[in-house]
């Protein structure tokens, strides 16, 4: 199983780099939500900064910008299963002694290393953008080991929604459906003190808004709430779980 | 038991419902000897590739029993597919990768530790040796297939399954083709079970064949066993004036007369015996043209069926299937 899981999780990276596009589009997409949104709302928060807790409102939005990056690289995950299908890689692969849950794993780790790609890029750019950071090199390594927890399980969760979908359009359509709920009722963009108490429930249970809270707290110099990250590997492990047996009943060969 | 390299006991495939569905397959029973390369012809739709599908253990068996490498392909799934190669009808490589990068790749899928030994042989086998760090999409059609039989090859499978191997090719690229499955079975020893429509491949290539036709086979053996099935040869004449058939019915060995206007099918054991005979009836002036259709694999299919391997009939059938197969998987 670890000759095959290795094999085609390195196909799905490779692959990832060999398409150029593919990379811009996983890196800008997150950096225009950074610079037009950002700075869109920058001087609203600087007037609520008691609200947002920093005056720099793109201190504010990166935690947030990459946890629901993560989200979004689930959809890439399930495009190229689909894409599997269609050609017939996937009969390629399962007429080896690889099993379905294997794909599913590969598939699962190589969109949540694309989901990684990101994080140097946009601290780079939110760097450019005046942002300083003090983090320790343990809070770097948990921040990413957090959006690492976060892009597992959205990406798991893709997977097993789209598992038996042979159709181009599932993935898009999926996405759509769950992207914008689950980005607005969180904190990624702005603090859930505001919402109302029925999105506030919404935002307790939203794995983005502990991934964004969790980077916000060590961006803005609060330290590590092992509490949030906690939840986050609950939610992978979870996310990883119900894949891993969804793939191995539904996932569609062809 | 120990010769058999595939055998299958009434396997059958049914999509759908079993009131509403398609059967695909109906009770297959099959046994094929290691070492052979079987073909099996038949039609479109007629159930080849699902046949392929349920021995690969890439779609479940309705009901009924197969054993493919000496193992049972329902209960020891992972067992047979150690043990099998697979040439898709489509070429199926990773167009991102490289040869060499697809062979680590299979290489990977198969579990194999020491396999760059093997994969340069195949490499070279195949003459792609110089060509091995390119990206598979800059190859040709006839250079990816080559790839993906050397991919089935690598692990050292007892069994290769090719889902019409040709198909789609010119005809150089086929007859390419048809040298490396010959040389494939002949240099690596393995037993080949090949799909295909095309009656003079099954001819050219296969030790035995199994004719396959609305999901069932009608007939199996060696070519020249299924051809002496049709022991007749047809004599198409053609003639300048209209004959009167009760002086050819009236010649011996005649089997059968149908006639056309002015153009004749005779039916006769043999065409060398008869022909002196309707020479000496009829003279040669009065015939614009004679030829002799003698027993092949296509009359066999003829007879056997009712129609032509590649008439419009099947064709209507197997929209037909499609259609019913669309409706029935929702």
């Amino acid at each position: 199983m670890r000759s095959q899981l290795w094999g085609l999780y390195l196909r799905e990276v490779v692959r990832t780099f060999r398409n150029p596009f593919v990379l811009l589009l996983t890196v800008v997409q997150p950096f225009m939500w950074l610079a037009f949104f950002g700075s869109g709302f920058s001087q609203f928060a600087k007037e609520a900064a008691s609200e947002f807790g920093t005056s720099n409102y793109i201190a504010f939005l990166l935690p947030g910008v990459l946890s629901t990056s993560m989200l979004s690289v689930g959809m890439f995950g399930s495009m190229s299963t689909i894409q599997d299908k269609r050609f017939g890689f996937m009969k390629r692969i399962l007429i080896t002694p690889t099993s379905k849950e294997v794909i599913f794993l590969s598939k699962a780790f190589g969109a949540a290393t694309r989901g990684l790609v990101q994080i140097p890029v946009m601290v780079a750019a939110a760097l450019a953008f005046g942002v300083t950071f003090s983090l320790s090199p343990l809070e770097w390594a948990v921040w990413v080991l957090a959006l690492l927890f976060g892009a597992i399980g959205f990406s798991s969760m893709f997977l097993a929604i789209t598992a038996s979908s042979t159709d181009w359009q599932t993935p898009g359509v999926v996405s759509n459906f769950i992207t914008m709920p689950l980005m607005f009722s969180s904190a990624a963009l702005y603090p859930s003190s505001g919402f109302p108490v029925w999105m506030q429930w919404i935002s307790k249970f939203n794995p983005i808004s502990y991934s964004a809270e969790f980077g916000r707290s060590l961006v803005l110099g609060s330290g590590i709430v092992w509490v949030d990250l906690g939840y986050l590997a609950l939610f992978a492990g979870v996310m990883l779980t119900i894949g891993y047996f969804v793939s191995a009943r539904w996932l569609r060969v062809e | 038991m120990n010769d058999i390299a595939i055998e299958t006991r009434d396997i059958t495939k049914r999509y759908g419902s079993a009131a509403n569905g398609v059967l695909a397959l109906d009770r297959v029973s099959v046994a094929i000897p290691k070492g052979t390369v079987f073909g099996l012809l038949g039609p479109n739709g007629a159930g080849k590739t699902t046949l392929i599908k349920l021995l690969t253990g890439i779609a479940d068996i309705t009901s009924g029993d197969a054993r493919v490498a000496g193992f049972d392909v329902r209960r020891q799934s992972l067992a047979v597919r150690s043990r099998i190669g697979w040439v898709a009808a489509e070429v199926i490589l990773d167009d991102e990768f490289s040869a060499w990068e697809n062979l680590w790749l299979q290489a990977r899928l198969q579990d194999l530790p020491d396999w760059q030994g093997r994969a340069e042989q195949l490499l070279r086998y195949f003459e792609l040796s110089d060509r091995k760090t390119d990206r598979v999409s800059h190859f040709s059609t006839g250079m990816r297939k080559k790839l993906e039989i050397a991919l089935a090859l690598l692990h050292q499978p007892e069994v290769i399954f090719m889902d019409e191997p040709t198909i789609g090719l010119d005809v150089s690229t086929r007859r390419m083709i048809w040298e490396i499955v010959t040389g494939v079975h002949r240099e690596f020893g393995v037993t080949v079970l090949l799909t295909t429509h095309y009656i003079e491949e099954a001819d050219a290539l296969c030790d035995r064949i199994g004719i396959i036709d609305h999901g069932r086979i009608i007939a199996t053996g060696t070519p020249s066993e299924l051809k002496s099935r049709v022991r007749s040869d047809v004599i198409q004449l053609e003639s300048k004036e209209p004959i009167d058939p009760v002086r050819l019915r009236a010649l011996p060995g005649v089997q059968d007369v149908r006639a056309q206007g002015n153009e004749w099918q005779i039916r006769v054991p043999s065409a060398d015996e008869f022909l002196p005979r309707l020479f000496a009836t009829i003279q040669t002036d009065q015939i614009r043209r004679i030829s002799v259709e003698q027993p092949s694999l296509e009359t066999v299919f003829l007879e056997l069926t009712g129609h032509r391997i590649g008439s419009d009939e099947p064709m209507r059938d197997i929209r037909k299937f499609y259609a019913q197969v669309r409706r029935a998987r929702g």
